[in-house]
């Protein structure tokens, strides 16, 4: 995770409060959140070799398909829920984003833009995009619901999630004034914090 | 791998939580490796239901290896080089701490049946004398399998400044009501066999042999599993010359005929009896009406739950039932569930992922 990530996300996790990251990786994050921060953290993956370090490093990782265990947290009262990266490897984001403010009361989402110039350029050239941020192969991906900053706004919208802070950045991993003024077409990744309306 | 095996008398009494007084009791203990200066490297490690205080290493008076030697050793998961092993025989068993075979000195005979009830917070109350005993403050780990595991969670729960860290293996917050219908069945079977003379047969210089044995087969289709009893045994034939007996036909009856005999002749009947009467009557929530996140929420220690896909005696959801009740209540711990190749005994055996996982768990901060 890069360095303006994280620092957007310490900025909105609360201190001492109660966090579950879905899709932790190694728990860099949340050791960060615990050092920094004071919170009670969770993490969820299913990567062996990730799980493996999350133990190693002290965090409380639980060894878990997000796709089929979010709703299995609904009675533990999180403050944050964190899922980055993934939203869009979910079967089915939008049931995901709903567990999510269900089991906590903000959610911090980020995600790749399928709107940023790169990617358009990559089609308009009749290729698939291959950028830092999606960095995979058509064949290779895990992305299954790719969409663009509009798209999840829209669904936010239509979902009823309220969007109280938003934060874009290039494909360099920083903020730019050309993301943050026209983020559907030069953000290379959305990070939302979302509560419920 | 420095090994000593030791009885140690307590002299305190013990009040059980039946209600009954042990006024005086022994603990057979077995102990791995060296206690460091500061006496913050020693783990207790708990056994299951036949298990007993010999953990590791070949035993002194046979060549028998410890019920967890895959796991305890140099080098191993539970590296004997770096950590001070503790292992006690739990009271009641048949191994040399207290027990129905033991003399009751209150009237200088054996106790047999007269035992009495013990449970498995009893056990983690006389293992606190032993802690005590042994000059530590704080084991670094609690550690154990199935009725082992049942221990390490109540050791984090009984004595929340007195556990670092707690694996809690196999397990679940309670027995399941399978378990304990199963375990009815196998008490039944000892109970049924005539030499059982109501749990007196010390008295008759008799052992209910075929009510072990039967109970004992059961037990162990229960610790297997569909898809491994496939794979061990098929539907091969036992051949002719190593039939242990005439009626039987393939390789898996032979294998429980030997299993059962061989736990019979070691095993006593009543021991057998409380065991399982102690894992059934286990409940973490039990001493705050039934709220289980009441009761873990005095946790100080991490723990690390594993389950094993293939153990159907206690599944892989009752170590998640144990992981959601400490994220409730905010104690820290990491679940897992690992490829088990033997099913519930899978917490037995040494297989990569589960020896890297107690490594880096105990490497932790």
């Amino acid at each position: 995770m890069n360095t303006s990530l994280v620092h957007i996300i310490k900025k909105w996790v609360p201190e001492k409060s109660k966090v579950i990251d879905f899709g932790c990786g190694d728990g860099s994050l949340l050791k960060d959140l615990i050092d920094e921060k004071n919170i009670r953290g969770y993490g969820v993956e299913i990567d062996h070799n990730k799980i493996q370090e999350c133990i190693l490093k002290g965090i409380s990782v639980i060894e878990k398909d997000i796709d089929e265990g979010i709703q299995d947290f609904e009675s533990c009262n999180f403050d944050v829920a964190v899922m980055a990266s993934s939203i869009q490897c979910l079967k089915e984001p939008h049931l995901a984003l709903r567990k999510m403010l269900k089991l906590s009361k903000q959610c911090i989402v980020t995600l790749p833009n399928l709107g940023f110039w790169k990617c358009r350029l990559d089609l308009a050239q009749g290729r698939m995009p291959v950028t830092p941020n999606l960095p995979s192969s058509w064949y290779e991906t895990k992305n299954l619901h790719l969409c663009t900053i509009k798209d999840f706004e829209t669904l936010c919208f239509e979902e009823d999630f309220v969007i109280n802070e938003k934060f874009f950045l290039n494909d360099k991993g920083t903020k730019s004034t050309m993301a943050s003024t026209f983020p559907n077409t030069f953000a290379s990744e959305g990070v939302y914090l979302l509560a419920k309306k | 791998m420095k090994t000593k095996t030791e009885l140690i008398k307590f002299n305190q009494g013990l009040d059980l939580e039946s209600g009954a007084r042990l006024n005086t009791f022994d603990l057979m203990v077995e102990t791995y490796g060296e206690l460091n200066e500061d006496k913050d490297n020693a783990i207790l490690v708990c056994h299951a239901f036949s298990g007993n205080h010999h953990a590791a290493g070949k035993s002194s008076d046979s060549d028998a290896l410890g019920w967890w030697d895959e796991i305890i050793g140099s080098g191993k998961a539970i590296d004997t080089d770096k950590f001070f092993v503790v292992c006690s025989n739990n009271l009641g068993g048949c191994s040399g701490s207290s027990g129905p075979l033991s003399v009751n000195p209150e009237s200088g005979k054996l106790y047999g049946k007269d035992f009495p009830l013990v449970t498995v917070t009893d056990w983690v109350n006389s293992q606190k004398l032993l802690c005590d005993h042994l000059g530590i403050s704080k084991w670094h780990m609690v550690a154990g399998g199935s009725l082992g595991g049942m221990q390490a969670l109540q050791w984090a729960i009984s004595y929340p400044n007195k556990v670092k860290k707690a694996g809690v293996f196999a397990t679940a917050t309670r027995s399941s009501t399978q378990n304990i219908a199963m375990n009815e069945v196998g008490r039944e079977a000892i109970r049924k066999d005539k030499n059982f003379m109501d749990g007196d047969y010390l008295n008759h210089n008799v052992k209910p042999k075929n009510g072990l044995k039967t109970a004992r087969m059961l037990g162990h289709i229960t610790y297997s599993s569909e898809d491994i009893m496939d794979q061990k045994f098929g539907r091969k034939f036992q051949d002719i010359k190593s039939k242990i007996e005439g009626t039987v036909d393939y390789e898996v009856e032979n294998y429980l005929q030997y299993k059962g005999e061989k736990f019979s002749d070691t095993f006593d009947a009543n021991s057998y009896i409380l065991m399982t009467k102690a894992m059934d009557g286990y409940d973490a929530s039990f001493s705050s009406n039934g709220s289980l996140e009441e009761v873990m929420k005095r946790i100080k220690a991490k723990l690390l739950v594993v389950g094993f896909d293939s153990d159907w005696l206690y599944p892989p959801k009752r170590s998640k039932e144990i992981q959601l009740a400490a994220m409730n209540v905010d104690v820290q711990c990491s679940c897992v569930i690992l490829k088990g190749e033997q099913g519930h005994d899978s917490f037995l055996f040494a297989s990569d992922r589960y020896v890297k996982i107690i490594k880096g768990f105990l490497d932790s901060k």
